[in-house]
Order: C-alpha cells, then structure tokens, then sequence
C-alpha cells in the first residue's frame, strides 16, 4: 500500500509563519531570560578537586584500580556572608559520570548534552603517555570533569534536573536512583532507534544542515587534532636535539683557552632551550583539549537530529497510516476497490461479504481513524515541541560554541606568542655567550 | 708581529739568504700582457663589457656594493697591521666553450704595495687557477700554514656545479682563501700570489707544477726520517686539532640532524595550516578567525624554510671549511717533524763521522743549514699557528652569532605573524556582549 498526498492537512513541519530572523531572536530572548533564573551556577559553586586511587570489585567480580574524583559544592550565599564554610564534597568514578550523562541524554533528547572528557587517552603525541593511571592525563580528565558539571549547572534546562542535583550532593544510593527512574529501558529504546535505518520524507532541513555541519565539524577537527599531534612530535625532536650542542660545546670548551667561557655558558643556553620544549607541549595539551571537548559534542549535535528524524518519522508514519485507514473506509464505503489488496482480490473472487460483516468493519474502521487522527495530532505537537525546544539549545550551542572556540584560538595563539619570545630570548642570551668567545 | 717579518721573510721559499731580495726591493715582474678574448655565451650574472684591446672592464654591478662589504669584514686587525693589500672574489658567471662549461669568478685586487705595478687590478679566475695558487704556495712555502681550498670534485649528479647554491658557496670559501692568504706577512708577497692577482693571462706551465709539487711536498710528509723529540709545544698542537676535528665533526652531525628535523617539522606544518582553511570553509563567526590562524601558519612555515635553507648555505660550508683547514695544518706539522727529524739524523751522522776524523772541528755546512731551516720553520709555525688561532676564534665567533641571528630572525617573524593575528582573533561581535552578562 503506497502512501501519497494528504499529508499537507496533518503532518505539520517545524516552519511556522514568523520569518526565520524574528525566531532566531525570539529564541535569543528566551535564552538570556532562562538563563539568568535558573542557572544552577548562581546557586552554587562546583568543583572537582583531587582525584584519588581506589581498588574494589568490579562487576564481573574482579579486583581492579580505579580513579574516584572528588566533587566539592557549596552554597553561593554562604560565602558572600563573609564566613567561608567548608565545602561539601563525595567522591564520584568516571562511570558514574558516564551513566549520569545517559540519563540525561534520554530524559531531554532536545538538549545538545554537554560531553565528557576521554575514557582514554587517544590522538596523543608520542611523550604523553597513554596510560589511563598517568598522572598527567589524571588531571587533564579531572578538569574535562569539571568542565563537564560547569556545563550541567548552567544549562536553563539541565541544570534543574534532580538527578543531576543528586549527583553532586548524595554519594550513596544515587545510582539505584538512577535506575529506579526507568530510564534503562528508554535508553535500550533510544538506542534501537538510532541505529534503526529509516527515511524520513520531509525532515526540518535546519536539522539536515546541521547534521550535514556536525559531520563536517567532526572530520575536520579529527583531523586538526591529528595533525597537530604530529606538528607536537616534530617540534619535540627539532627542540630536543639543540641539547646536543650544549654538550659539545661544553666539550669543546675544555679545550679552548679565550673562548671556553663564550661556548660553555652558550652551551647551557641550548641545554636550557631544549628543556624548554616540555613545558610548551603540556600547555599546548590543553589547547588539544578545548578541541576535543568540541569533537565530542558533534556526537551530541547528531544525537538531536536523529531524535528530530525519529519524530519526524514516527509523525509520517502515523500520517501515513492514518490516511490508508481514510481510504480503506472510502472503499468500503464507496464500494470502489481503488488500489490493489489481497482481500479486495479475495472477495471478487469469492464474493461479496455481508452487509452485517461490512459495518462491522467499518466501525472498528471509523474508530481507529479517529484514534488516529488523535494520534497525528500527538504526534504533530510532539513534534514542534521538540523542534522548538531543540532550536533553542541548538542556538545556545553554537553561540557558546563560537564564544568557546575563538577563545581557545586565542590563547593557542598567545601561547606561540609566548614560545617566540622565548626562542628570541635563549637565542639572544647564546649570541651574547658567542660574542664573548 | 712587524718584529717577527725580517726572520719570515729570511725564511721564504727555498733560496739562500744571499740571494733573498728585499721585499720592498725591485721585483721582476712576471705579468704577460697578453689580452685573454675568451667565449663568454652565456652568463648567470651581467654581461662583461670588453674593450676593444681585450681587458675587461669592471662594471658598477650589485657585486660591487658586496665586495665592498667584504673588505669591511676582512679580519679585525688584532695586531695593529695596516692593511696595503685587498682582494675580493666575486661575480661568478659561466663560461660556454666547445670544450667544456665552467665558471669564473672576478678578482678584485686594490694595494698600493710597490710588488704591484697598479694599484687595481680585475681579473678573472676559475677553480682551477685557485688550485694552481694553492699548489704553488705549498710549493714555495712548505713551512707556511696555507688555507684550505673548497672542495675540488663533486660527484656529477649529485650536487648540480652550477646551481646558485653551489656557486655562491663556493666562491664565499675562495673569497675566503684569498683574503687568508693576502692577510698573511709573508704568503702575500709570493710571486705567484701576484700573478694570480694581476695577469691577464695564467701562465701556469701545469707539468712543471704538478712535477714539483710531487717532489717537494712528498718529501716533506714522507720523509723516512724518525724523529726523536719533539718539542712539547708541537705535540699540544697536534693534540689539539685531533680533538678540534672531532668536536667539529660532532657539531656539523648536529646541525645535519637539526636541519632533517626541522625539515620533518616543515613538512607537518604545511599540511596543518590548510586544515584550520577547510574548517572555515564550514564556519560563519570562526571563519575569520580560522583563516587568520592559517595563514599565520604558512608564514611560519616560509620562515623556517629560510631558516633551513641559511643554516645549510651558511653553516655547514664553514664547518666543512675548518675541517680542511685542520687537515692541511697537520701536514704542515707533519712536515715540521720530519724536516727536524732529517736535521738530527744529519747531526747524528756527523757526530759519528767527527768520532772518526778527529780533525774535523767544524759543524758541517750542511747540517748547519738543517738546523737553519729547522729554526725557521719552527718558527713560521709558531707565528701561523698564532694568526690560526685568532682567525679562527674570529670565524667560529662569527659563525655561531651568525647562528644565533638566523634563529632570532625565525622568531621574529614567528612573532610577527601571531602578534597581528591576535586583533583579527579578538574581533567582537555586538551580540556577544549580551549574552556575556551572565
């Protein structure tokens, strides 16, 4: 059975009659209006402070070392009071993070969900370690984990959330919490539908210029990120090798009677210059960070669209089948068999049924139309809903996401800044040691 | 060092005392005026302009303003010597002939030495006739440190003998040598610096060259004379340039290896650059931003190219250089030894004879002309390794601010870059501000 028009009457797409600018602002002025209310961050201060070692059983009931983090809140007012009470604190694992951000990415499948800092250490240039116990990548993940909850809390719409405040406050039994929401089987579901392949007819083609961007988006940082790392490997080994010069012309000096001086203490010049490298590479990490953070949230970005494409779906399908059970009541009705069915085939053949069974088919007919008709309407708002509450946090998101990245080119341009000068200066002390010789 | 000259000059070449002309005396001149038409067709530099009689003529070229940096940064005058005699070798242009294709180079001689006819001289000469020079000071003056040329052969296909690189590395060395060799009390006044300097055309006699080169300098290096004792001051010497040659060694595998992995940088550098333009391409605010950091990028990447190319034109070539330089300094020291080994097998022989013959009182003229010769040439050494030390003080000293420059200009342009790429990055939007009230 074919589907075609009579979708225009009841599948209502996202495009309403306001110009695309006067949504962008209304959208706009809701943000700022959202934001300064309910921003979690004007209630309380979050950190995440150390993190520490801990062995236990894991769920297969084997021991294994694991990493707790620790989670410090504590109340704005309180210190503005002049007396700074200690913070409240719990320690969390990075699993709990993970299962606290599938919740969230169920219950608000609108929301582009801020993402977490690397399980493990990946794209890293040769000297970082990829060892998920280096202390190094231990406290790069401690500040993506803060950076994690920061997002949370000023989020108008996450940060109201329970769980979420659970999460920060309650060390025991927030799992089973958790759990107890039921969300495990809208996930299951969530996930199912994802993967599921399905075409949707007429998606919202904001939605497919932004999948369109998030793919690109990702493509092209993996690749930046890549890159880099080999830029990082390169820049280590020209770095490194200028100490080789320190020795030798430390060697040298032993020999030499007027230009010892110049050359040993030029030599400690380039000994200090490739030491210099390991410094700039660690702060160049962070700017690889900001980056990754970005990487990941092309996932979030995805996710969104696909649960537009699933309403949208879902809609057209109810749509669909709404307008088959139209027909099949005009036929029945009419008499007409105007497109081709098996029972149709059957009953020429067979005969016509009974006037009794035909009425009876045509009220369960009429019902399901109506339940139908109820359901498009569901469905249609659901719909709007949905697109409506997206393209809010889809705008937060790319403005946070354009603040956020020129920041980060910023300060990845300064920390450059800050290597030339350094270069300029080590060179210019080792030309003073020449000039000496 | 003026104290020093009378005893050099006693010394030069081979000739005895009595017949030993005054440097400041009547020289006869050894220039054949012939003019040299040669078949110039084809040029890297300006065309020569000929005169009618055959002499060319020194054009107001771009090398002019060059030679006359050169003579500026001829060796500082740590002794107080006043200059009379100053060379340059520059302009090198190619030369077609049925034959074969080589280059010359222009040497520019100004003095007002009387040894000189004129006071300025302009010639034109090739690495043979360089070669030639070299010979014929080793020839004459076997007890005299002289420099080193650049390489003589190149392995054809491997380095292109006529690229800019090649040739400007070149004729930078020959400059070099020259200047050593006219800075130097008694190799500057050797006849056939002269000639090199002034006639027209080189009258080389190659045979009889290449005979006593064979005679004279294999005697000196092979010498079948066992040396007894050498004077502690010469073995320091030669502990020194063994242990110099290899710190040398060292430094030029350093900078080797520098230059590959600044290659290796370059080669990411370039491909990192265009992702941050693919990435504008799909941005509207970033846009900007992102290709300003790329092409701050590819100026980075420009100017460590420079860096490299300076490193490998400047560097290396004066490294290699002091190695040669090094090489011909032992032979010299070689020399000295057997030269004062042949001395005390003489003196030996005559102590055994003077047993024999009872009568014998006298020291025999010839070991006494050994013990001469040993004298002198010790201190010629002395002097030469003196004037070595300083010039290569002098050099390394400028060879490695040199280094340091290079690598202080990469930064700056570094800097440059990302320091106006900074306003472009900090461009504000009037939105942002609102949002920012938070």
């Amino acid at each position: 059975m074919m589907a075609d028009s009579g979708s225009e009457e009841i599948a209502v797409i996202g495009n309403t009659d306001l110009t695309s600018a006067e949504l962008e602002n209304n959208i706009k002025n809701t943000m700022v209006e959202i934001e300064k209310w309910t921003s979690l961050l004007r209630k309380m201060e979050i950190s995440v402070g150390e993190a520490e070692k801990r062995t236990g059983k894991n769920t297969v009931n084997m021991q294994e070392i694991y990493t707790v983090y620790l989670i410090e809140t504590r109340p704005v007012d309180a210190v503005t009071e002049g007396i700074i009470p200690a913070p409240d604190s719990l320690w969390r694992r990075y699993s709990e993070f993970e299962l606290l951000r599938n919740y969230l990415l169920v219950t608000y499948p609108f929301v582009v969900v801020a993402p977490l800092p690397e399980k493990r250490a990946e794209i890293v240039w040769h000297k970082l370690s990829a060892d998920n116990m280096d202390p190094d990548f231990v406290e790069r993940r401690r500040v993506g984990l803060e950076n994690f909850l920061l997002r949370l809390a000023s989020h108008p719409v996450l940060c109201n959330d329970k769980i979420f405040y659970i999460f920060l406050t309650e060390e025991k039994g927030w799992k089973e919490m958790v759990y107890e929401t039921g969300f495990q089987a809208k996930a299951d579901s969530r996930l199912k539908a994802m993967n599921a392949a399905f075409r949707v007819k007429n998606p919202d083609k904001r939605f497919t210029e932004l999948k369109h961007y998030s793919d690109e988006l990702q493509a092209v940082v993996s690749q930046l990120l890549r890159v880099r790392a080999r830029v990082a490997d390169r820049l280590y080994g020209v770095y490194k090798v200028h100490g080789n010069y320190g020795r030798v012309f430390s060697e040298w000096s032993a020999i030499e009677k007027e230009m010892g001086d110049g050359l040993q203490s030029a030599g400690h010049h380039m000994d200090a210059y490739a030491a210099s490298v390991d410094d700039i590479l660690e702060e160049e990490e962070h700017y690889a960070d900001q980056l990754k953070e970005y990487l990941f949230y092309t996932e979030a970005l995805r996710a969104v669209c696909r649960k537009h494409e699933l309403t949208q779906f879902e809609l057209e399908m109810a749509a669909q089948d709404l307008a088959s059970k139209k027909q099949q009541k005009e036929e029945l009705v009419t008499g007409t068999v105007r497109t081709f069915s098996l029972k149709g085939m059957t009953s020429k053949l067979f005969g016509q049924e009974t006037a009794e069974q035909r009425e009876a088919k045509l009220q369960v007919l009429e019902q399901q139309i109506e339940e139908g008709e109820e359901a498009v309407k569901e469905k249609n708002t659901e719909s709007d809903e949905f697109v409506k509450t997206a393209w809010i946090d889809i705008e937060h998101f790319k403005d946070q996401k354009d603040r956020d990245l020129k920041e980060a080119l910023i300060s990845y341009a300064i920390m450059q800044i800050s290597r030339c000068k350094k270069g300029i200066q080590v060179w210019t002390n080792a030309k003073e040691c020449f000039n000496k010789m | 060092m003026s104290a020093c000259t009378p005893k050099s000059l006693a010394s030069s070449g081979q000739k005895p005392i009595q017949e030993m002309c005054h440097p400041l005396g009547a020289e006869e001149a050894v220039l054949t005026p012939s003019p040299d038409v040669r078949n110039i067709t084809s040029s890297i530099g300006e065309k020569d302009q000929i005169l009618p009689n055959g002499t060319p003529v020194e054009t107001s070229s771009p090398s002019s303003s060059s030679s006359l940096l050169n003579r500026l940064q001829l060796d500082d005058d740590l002794d107080g010597e006043t200059r009379d005699l100053f060379v340059t070798v520059d302009d090198p242009k190619k030369h077609v002939s049925t034959m074969e294709t080589y280059i010359t180079y222009r040497v520019v001689t100004k003095t007002t030495r009387v040894e000189f006819d004129l006071p300025e001289y302009t010639v034109r000469r090739r690495y043979q006739d360089f070669d030639w020079l070299r010979t014929k000071l080793e020839d004459s003056q076997p007890t005299h440190l002289i420099p080193p040329l650049p390489e003589k052969f190149v392995m054809k296909g491997v380095v292109d003998r006529f690229s800019e690189e090649f040739v400007e590395t070149r004729r930078k060395a020959l400059d070099k040598f020259l200047k050593r060799v006219a800075d130097h009390p008694v190799l500057s006044f050797n006849e056939h610096l002269n000639s090199f300097l002034s006639a027209k055309d080189l009258n080389k006699r190659q045979g009889l060259a290449l005979l006593s080169k064979m005679g004279e300098s294999v005697k000196y290096v092979t010498g079948g004379y066992k040396l007894r004792g050498r004077p502690v001051e010469f073995s320091a010497m030669g502990d020194y340039l063994d242990m110099f040659t290899q710190k040398l060694g060292t430094i030029d595998r350093i900078a080797q290896r520098i230059i590959k992995e600044q290659s290796e940088y370059q080669v990411e550098l370039r491909e990192y650059g265009p992702v941050y333009t693919t990435w504008a391409l799909s941005e509207a605010e970033l846009q900007g931003p992102l290709e300003g950091v790329a092409s701050c990028m590819a100026n980075c990447s420009s100017a460590l190219d420079e860096l490299t190319q300076d490193m490998s034109e400047d560097f290396l070539p004066v490294l290699r250089e002091y190695v040669l330089y090094i090489e011909s300094m032992k032979i010299v020291l070689k020399k000295r030894d057997n030269i004062q080994a042949e001395y005390e097998a003489k003196l030996e022989a005559a102590a055994f004879r003077k047993e024999e013959k009872a009568s014998c009182t006298q020291v025999p003229t010839d070991v006494e002309k050994c013990h001469d010769r040993v004298e002198c040439c010790n201190a010629d050494l002395k002097s030469d390794w003196d004037r070595w030390q300083n010039n290569k003080r002098q050099d390394f000293r400028q060879l490695l601010t040199g280094m340091a420059d290079h690598n202080i200009q990469y930064y700056e342009k570094c800097l440059a870059a990302w320091e106006s790429v900074i306003p472009l990055l900090r461009d504000k939007q009037p939105q942002e501000t609102e949002t920012e009230e938070d």
